[in-house]
């Protein structure tokens, strides 16, 4: 299939290379030149414009940093694009803004499906990422070759929006989860219990998650390295929180979990694996 | 003075009366012309018409969104106010919001001021409303005689946006102490003993507060007509944890409370008084 895929980030890199391996002739655009010269060596067509980047292709992919970012990258697709083009954004941004995208989109004649991922960077280069979409039935069928070259768990949860709303929930599972993970250990060491007993103790238990497992163990290694930023989650919490806000929600567990992320990224952890919280809670404790 | 005033509601209206009373020609504008009808006043076509022959304008608006409407939008007072009339916002909005209207006005030469209020309706009403001003402070004493028709206590709290940032702050702590006397009030009636008398009891010592006797008096005489709308509170909240979010500090007990205005929200208890939060609490 002819595919254009526009952002080439973090993830956006690896997933663009999985579908030139998957044997689908790929056009690229990243607004840095840089960031494309790894796909046009692995043989991508580059692209000067999200425009151009369309102009003849039969699906157009986004990963881009907001919902900002989405729009405006989208508005160019539309002037490119050809009649029955659907285009995919695998961003996370908020429900609200996907369905508005889509929306605008419709008016153009461009089907659009919101599909963001789960798995960060390892399962980006892996070909391994959850992916949740929303969207019509057709502009799902149509994206799915493209879907398996970059993921494993593929879900069509619903309607435009319903990708997003699947993200955000899985945001509220993990942001609660690393923090759950966090106060466990902080809680055993401050009665001075080992973290990794108690860690092997709960794995075999109804405690047992993937959290645990893995980020337990990069907490227990204090591999502090993203992995997925904390101001990334941070940003993706806020989209859970302004979401409940707007419905009128009671959140209270991920309300106190979004604090949290804030003091973070405020206290300059940004930058740093959101498993990083451990520290924020052992400097609260007293236990540096 | 010539005085413009926009957005004439529940505190708006009153507010403009005292500046009419103190002498002052005033001018209105209103989306909803029949929001005007009956005021001693010069009815404006547009904002930017009132702009045009206002040296200082009042706007007391719901939204982030609006007041930038009118301020910077089409037909709004940026395209008629002359340079060196002053933009005074008295509206409750996001500070980044207010930093920004201000900095695009000054480009036209136009000042302005942040300067929210609290005191709710009685204050608006019996001109002792609390003001917390943000903006130059030449500026501010421009339009001091203004404002102490309509307040007691005008405190100049910094540049621009810094009203907004203490109005923020005021509304921290003003709802998180009627969720804390919510809570207080069910503790009592859950443990079998009189509200009206734990009220009573505690007006005498620390926990002594003007959110408890109001407030208070609203949940034991179970009274959630509106004082204060409990969705402006909600809307209030959604700027607070922007702005927390925005600096990166951490506000558990906000987030909290918020939560609970969510809830609260949901059960189509906007339009009743905050008191409802100990609704809420009995919904467990």
């Amino acid at each position: 299939m002819k595919i254009a895929f526009i952002g080439l980030g973090i993830m956006g890199r690896p997933m663009a290379l999985n579908l030139v391996k998957g044997g689908h002739a790929i056009t690229v655009w990243a607004r840095r030149a840089e960031s494309m010269r790894t796909l046009l060596e692995a043989g991508a067509q580059g692209a000067a414009s999200p425009a151009e980047a369309s102009r003849g292709n039969e699906l157009v992919i986004s990963m881009v940093a907001d919902a900002p970012d989405v729009a405006e990258v989208m508005r160019g697709v539309a002037q490119g694009a050809a009649p029955g083009l659907v285009a995919v954004d695998m961003s996370t941004i908020a429900p609200a803004a996907a369905r508005q995208i889509g929306i605008d989109l419709a008016a153009a004649g461009v089907d659009f499906i919101d599909a963001p991922v789960s798995g960060g960077e390892v399962g980006a280069i892996a070909g391994t990422l959850s992916i949740m979409a929303g969207g019509s039935d057709t502009g799902f069928a149509k994206a799915l070759p493209a879907f398996e070259c970059m993921g494993k768990n593929i879900v069509h949860v619903g309607a435009s929006g319903a990708g997003q709303v699947a993200k955000a929930a899985n945001q509220i599972v993990t942001g609660m989860g690393v923090l759950a993970v966090a106060e466990a250990f902080a809680f055993a060491a401050k009665n001075g219990v080992d973290r990794s007993k108690v860690r092997e103790a709960l794995l075999g238990g109804f405690a047992y998650s993937k959290i645990l497992e893995n980020h337990g163990q990069r907490m227990l290694d204090r591999n502090f390295k993203p992995g997925f930023k904390s101001w990334m989650h941070e940003k993706d919490l806020n989209i859970v929180m302004q979401t409940a806000h707007e419905l009128g929600l009671c959140l209270p567990g991920s309300a106190a979990t979004a604090q949290m992320f804030n003091a973070m990224v405020g206290s300059g952890m940004g930058e740093e694996d959101s498993i990083a919280v451990l520290k924020l809670l052992e400097k609260l404790s007293g236990q540096e | 003075m010539k005085v413009g005033f926009i957005g004439l509601g529940t505190m708006g209206r009153p507010m403009a009366l005292h500046l009419q009373r103190a002498g002052h020609e005033l001018f209105v504008w209103a989306r909803r012309p029949e929001s005007v009808a009956g005021l001693p006043a010069s009815v404006a076509v547009t904002a930017a018409e009132l702009g045009r022959c206002c040296e200082v304008v009042f706007t007391v608006i719901n939204s982030s969104a609006d007041v930038e409407a009118v301020a910077l939008g089409k037909d709004g007072l940026g395209e008629g106010m002359v340079p060196g009339s002053v933009l005074v916002d008295c509206s409750t909005i996001a500070p980044d919001v207010a930093r920004h209207i201000s900095a695009r006005l000054s480009e036209k030469g136009i000042d302005m001021v942040d300067a929210p209020v609290s005191g709710g309706a009685q204050g608006a009403i019996d001109a002792t409303l609390a003001i917390m001003a943000g903006g130059d402070g030449a500026v501010l004493e421009r339009v001091r005689p203004l404002l102490e028709c309509l307040g007691q206590r005008i405190v100049h709290v910094g540049p621009g946006g810094a009203g907004q940032v203490a109005k923020a702050c005021n509304q921290m702590i003003m709802v998180a102490a009627i969720e804390a006397a919510a809570e207080a009030m069910r503790l009592a009636a859950a443990s079998g003993v009189d509200c009206g008398k734990v009220k009573q009891a505690l007006a005498g010592g620390s926990a002594a507060s003007r959110v408890l006797d109001v407030m208070g008096a609203r949940m034991v005489s179970r009274d959630f007509a509106a004082g204060i709308e409990a969705r402006l509170h909600h809307k209030d909240f959604g700027l607070v944890l922007e702005a927390a979010r925005k600096v990166g500090v951490s506000m558990p007990l906000t987030a909290t409370v918020a939560q609970q205005l969510n809830a609260l929200m949901a059960q189509g208890w906007g339009r009743d008084d905050t008191a409802s939060l100990l609704r809420v609490l009995e919904l467990e």
